[in-house]
């Protein structure tokens, strides 16, 4: 097939990754190439040039190649069109989306041209030999995805190391009150799941653990992990809480997204697992003060569990899989001042809300608006929930996308604030049916099975859902006014309300990027993990045997969480049972690829 | 009435400056954010979505593009950047040209080269009428005077022959704006007691332009009412007090004081503008249309002769007086001529009688909509 290759670059990859001139070469010489040509960065594309140019090399199958080539098939299908040929044979080799960077840049384009010139998908002609595998597997993050993921595992007989950064297995999902679209309670069925865990021989859980390095190779991974100080003996203790009583330090409480206090010796919530205490040290005054001052604690404790002189220890696991489940953040509200948050007390976000209407929260459940206290050892005044004197809210309203479909913030869609926020309407007008709630959306996405009839379900329930999203959060009076359009109805609404809760976007866990550079997996443009192919090959990356599994390879929901970690697990399992797991496919040579392309067309 | 479309409207908005209209995915951002959105005027997105459905006959009687002050919040905040703001500014564009009958306004907003053309040409003409009749009738070393190249007199006919031409034309065109936004509008009838008793409105929208002092940024209001006040004043003057400001070397401080605080005033402000147009900071002036360029540089070509004709002629070198005063007119004919009917200075009459119009016509609404109410019962 007479083939013409047209390299045309957006900017927005990482040029410097890829010898384009080199490229240039290259396609000269590959078979059926009648013309390469390299248009640059960003050129306006002539139609009436570019039929000129296929019509006189008689080209069949056009080429586009380039950081995002998918930016200029337009122009060149209409091109292709006008010419007489067939616009299915505009073909893309995407440098960025299969990953040419990390210095394999040059060869990875390369590659994924040639594949476009024979017309073979570069996924296809690029698999991997396999290697010999270890059975042993590491889980980063014990979310939910972790979780599922390590249980699957273990399940089969399998030796699990599930490594959690903060003192308790759970993420995020130990936070919520309930699940959209079925209602449950989201402690009911994650619960049964961290005792699973925490009681599993198979599963050797390390929290308050943070990965340092991943060396080896595919399938013989050497992960060094630092297990931090935490001070008190996991085996020990039997959470009797009398070190948490005579703590004198206090500091917010990140399971209750700040909303309440711990104290500096602490459990985050009373179903953790490990049941088992943990000290932050930088509120430790023990810590601090290098042993000078305090210690009452390990004074007080009947069990004698607690070492504050505890160092941190360094293992090394050998394992054959690694599965990424790291999770996210939640988009910092702050940065878009005009909702006001960290200015007005009562505008919250997403978590600090779900904390408030969770049985296990600070007002056990009970939706108040703040009340102001003068904190007299810190002496100033400060807002918080008080269950007693705070009052429940008279109006409640929600904002849609904080932080997401936004070009100036995050253009990604978060994907599950939809769907949190109608549960929100609905929590607030179960508990408060007098309360007015107003939902401000762009479009409601409902994607899900059930998840449509959720949304007409909140609707029925007296939620005042209105299309226009709300540029700004003024305070009045005491209350606060919330000013949007309505463009259903074609009016304006200021709707005075006393609280506001901010559906913030999901962002690329902490320490994210930098896992991915130290893995030699690639994120996208928004940080998260890239999968080997977004259709066909969902869970693994670029490098074999490490996996992804949950948000951090794209915003997702609970259930979709569920199935990726199941996928992993899977995956995992084959390895183990083969003994032999997939390479990574840096490690195919272009002549191989070449040669296989060429072979898949004859079939 | 069948609702006609007119799906290439983006691609036409583009050459009076529309950015990235079919961006917008209607989240309703810009209209929650700018303080002059309410009913029944709620903008920029209806414009956006008029825009994208190529609702060409709706946008030409709509008065929301001149309601708005471009403070350029909704472009900064939008989170499509689709920029709303730049799409009022070239809908004011478009609006202008639609209403003038002449077909030259849109001549020149889709053609930078036929506008420059024509303000050379229009000031070749003045230059060469000026040197014509002058030499005609006087000496060029003589400036005041019996033998005066171009007595105080003559010129204050000429420019009352040019204030009848452009009135003329400006009044057309607003007559022709009136009618596309109110007179043919069947929905809503303003009674002539209400053009009457809210006549006050024009003045005041005029000379205070108070509805851009609700822009969150009060200091565009300042520099953008300094400028019309000086120009306001500079016409006031040449209109009335030609003679008295013609007449010298002594300076007649009573007109002297008012003419070079305007010109300082228009020097200052022009300047201003021309750098916020060159450095782009600020959103509202990151995209500047032909026009935009055009406007501010014949301003500050006239403040400046204006001002250096001032300072020769009580120096007393009245040849040079002279020569530049028809150096002056050349700038200040095509600045009027071509400007003040089919370019940016017509927003001058357009944007305060928009005003005037959508508070007639919302008044009217109201009282429609009461008369409703009270119908059924009175029945």
């Amino acid at each position: 097939m007479r083939t013409g290759v047209y390299l045309c670059q957006t900017g927005t990859g990482d040029l410097d990754a890829v010898d384009l001139h080199s490229v240039v070469n290259y396609a000269g010489n590959l078979p059926n190439v009648e013309m390469v040509k390299d248009l640059g960065t960003m050129p306006a594309l002539d139609i009436e040039a570019l039929v000129a140019e296929i019509r006189a090399h008689d080209l069949q199958r056009v080429v586009i190649a380039g950081d995002s080539p998918g930016f200029f098939k337009p122009a060149f299908t209409t091109a292709m069109n006008n010419a007489g040929g067939d616009p299915s044979e505009v073909r893309l080799a995407s440098f960025r989306q299969h990953g040419a960077s990390f210095g394999i840049g040059t060869v990875r384009a390369k590659s994924v041209l040639a594949c476009a010139t024979f017309g073979v998908p570069y996924g296809l002609a690029a698999v991997p030999d396999t290697t010999a595998t270890h059975p042993g597997t590491v889980v980063i993050g014990a979310g939910i995805a972790g979780i599922q993921a390590a249980l699957e595992i273990a399940d089969a007989g399998k030796q699990v190391f599930l490594v959690e950064r903060t003192g308790t297995i759970g993420g995020h999902m130990a936070m919520f009150d309930k699940t959209f679209p079925t209602l449950d309670c989201a402690a009911c069925i994650l619960t049964p799941k961290m005792v699973a865990v925490g009681q599993h021989e198979m599963i050797d859980l390390m929290t308050y653990a943070e990965v340092e390095e991943v060396s080896g190779s595919p399938g013989d991974y050497i992960v060094k992990v630092r297990k931090k100080a935490r001070r008190v003996d996991v085996r020990a203790c039997v959470a009797c809480n009398v070190c948490t009583e005579v703590c004198p330090q206090r500091a917010p409480s990140e399971f209750d997204s700040g909303i309440a206090e711990r104290k500096a010796i602490y459990i985050p919530f009373p179903q953790a697992v490990p049941n088992a205490y943990l000290v932050d040290g930088p509120s430790c005054t023990y810590v601090q003060s290098d042993g000078a001052k305090c210690g009452v604690c390990a004074k007080k404790c009947p069990k004698g569990c607690i070492d504050l002189d505890q160092v941190d220890e360094i293992v090394e696991l050998e394992v054959g899989n690694v599965v990424l489940a790291l999770g996210y953040d939640v988009y910092d509200a702050r940065k878009i001042e005009r909702y006001g948050y960290g200015v007005l007390p009562n505008v919250l976000t997403a978590l600090e809300f779900e904390r408030l209407t969770n049985a296990s929260g600070p007002t056990s459940g009970k939706i108040v608006t703040k009340t102001k206290r003068f904190d007299k050892r810190r002496k100033l005044e400060e807002w918080v929930f008080d269950a007693e004197d705070g009052a429940p809210p008279t109006s409640v309203a929600i904002i849609h996308c904080v932080g997401s479909r936004d070009a100036n913030h995050n253009a990604y869609c978060s994907r599950v604030c939809c769907m949190y926020s109608l549960k929100f309407a609905h929590l607030v007008k179960e508990k408060l049916p007098d309360a007015d709630c107003y939902e401000f959306y762009i479009d409601m996405r409902a994607f899900g099975k059930g998840y449509e009839e959720f949304a007409d379900r909140i609707k029925a329930e007296g939620t005042f859902v209105v299309r226009g999203r709300t540029a700004k959060v003024t305070a009045q009076d005491g209350r606060m006014v919330i000013r949007g359009e309505d463009i259903v109805s074609d009016r304006m609404v200021d709707f005075p309300v006393d609280m506001v809760i901010l559906a913030v976007g999901l962002v690329p866990a902490a320490g994210a990027a930098e896992l991915a550079l130290r893995l030699g997996i690639q994120t996208d443009t928004d940080g998260w993990f890239s999968e080997l192919d977004y259709n066909s090959d969902p869970t693994d990356t670029e490098r074999g045997g490490i996996a992804v599994a949950g948000v951090c390879q794209g915003p997702k929901d609970i259930p979709d969480t569920v199935a990726q970690a199941a996928a992993v697990a899977a995956g995992a399992l084959k390895s183990m049972a083969l003994g032999r797991g997939l390479d990574s496919r840096a490690s195919v040579s272009l002549s191989d690829i070449e040669a296989r392309a060429a072979e898949l067309t004859r079939v | 009435m069948a609702i006609r479309a007119n799906p290439k409207l983006i691609t036409e908005l583009e050459i009076y400056g529309a950015q990235d209209v079919s961006k917008c995915y209607h989240c309703g951002n810009c209209s929650a954010i700018c303080p002059f959105s309410k009913e029944p005027y709620i903008f920029p997105r209806r414009s956006m979505r008029s825009l994208q459905m190529g609702l060409e006959a709706k946008l030409e009687s709509d008065l929301e593009p001149w309601l708005c002050y471009y403070c350029g919040e909704c472009s900064a905040e939008c989170p499509r950047d689709a920029e709303p703001g730049e799409t009022m500014m070239s809908l004011r564009r478009w609006l202008t040209a639609r209403y003038d009958f002449t077909g030259i306004a849109r001549l020149f907003y889709l053609s930078a080269k036929a506008e420059i053309l024509a303000v050379i040409l229009v000031a070749l003409i003045t230059g060469a009428g000026f040197l014509l009749y002058g030499f005609s009738q006087g000496s060029i070393t003589q400036y005041n005077g019996p033998d005066a190249f171009l007595p105080a007199s003559s010129i204050h006919i000429f420019d009352w022959i040019l204030a009848a031409v452009l009135l003329a034309l400006l009044l057309t065109n607003c007559a022709r704006m009136w009618w596309f936004t109110v007179g043919r509008d069947t929905k809503v009838h303003v009674p002539l007691s209400a053009y009457i008793t809210k006549i006050y409105l024009l003045p005041m929208h005029f000379f205070t332009q108070m509805r851009y002092a609700r822009c969150e940024q009060k200091r565009p209001w300042v520099i953008h009412l300094v400028l019309m006040l000086s120009y306001v004043t500079m016409l006031v003057l040449i209109m009335f007090f030609l003679a008295p400001m013609w007449s010298g070397p002594a300076i007649d401080w009573r007109v002297h004081v008012f003419g070079l605080a305007a010109t300082a005033g228009l020097l200052v402000t022009t300047i201003v503008f021309l750098r916020k147009r060159l450095k782009k900071t600020e959103v509202q002036y990151q995209h500047s249309h032909e026009t935009d360029w055009m406007f501010l540089v014949l301003l500050i070509v006239v403040a400046a002769t204006g001002l250096m004709q001032f300072t020769l002629h009580r120096v007393g070198l009245e040849t040079a007086a002279n020569i530049n005063y028809v150096i002056h007119m050349m700038a200040v004919v095509p600045m009027l001529l071509l400007e003040v009917p089919f370019s940016k200075w017509s927003h001058m009459a357009y944007r305060p009688l928009a005003m005037y119009f959508a508070d007639l016509k919302t008044e009217a609404m109201v009282s429609k909509e009461r008369e409703a109410v009270r119908a059924p019962q009175a029945a």
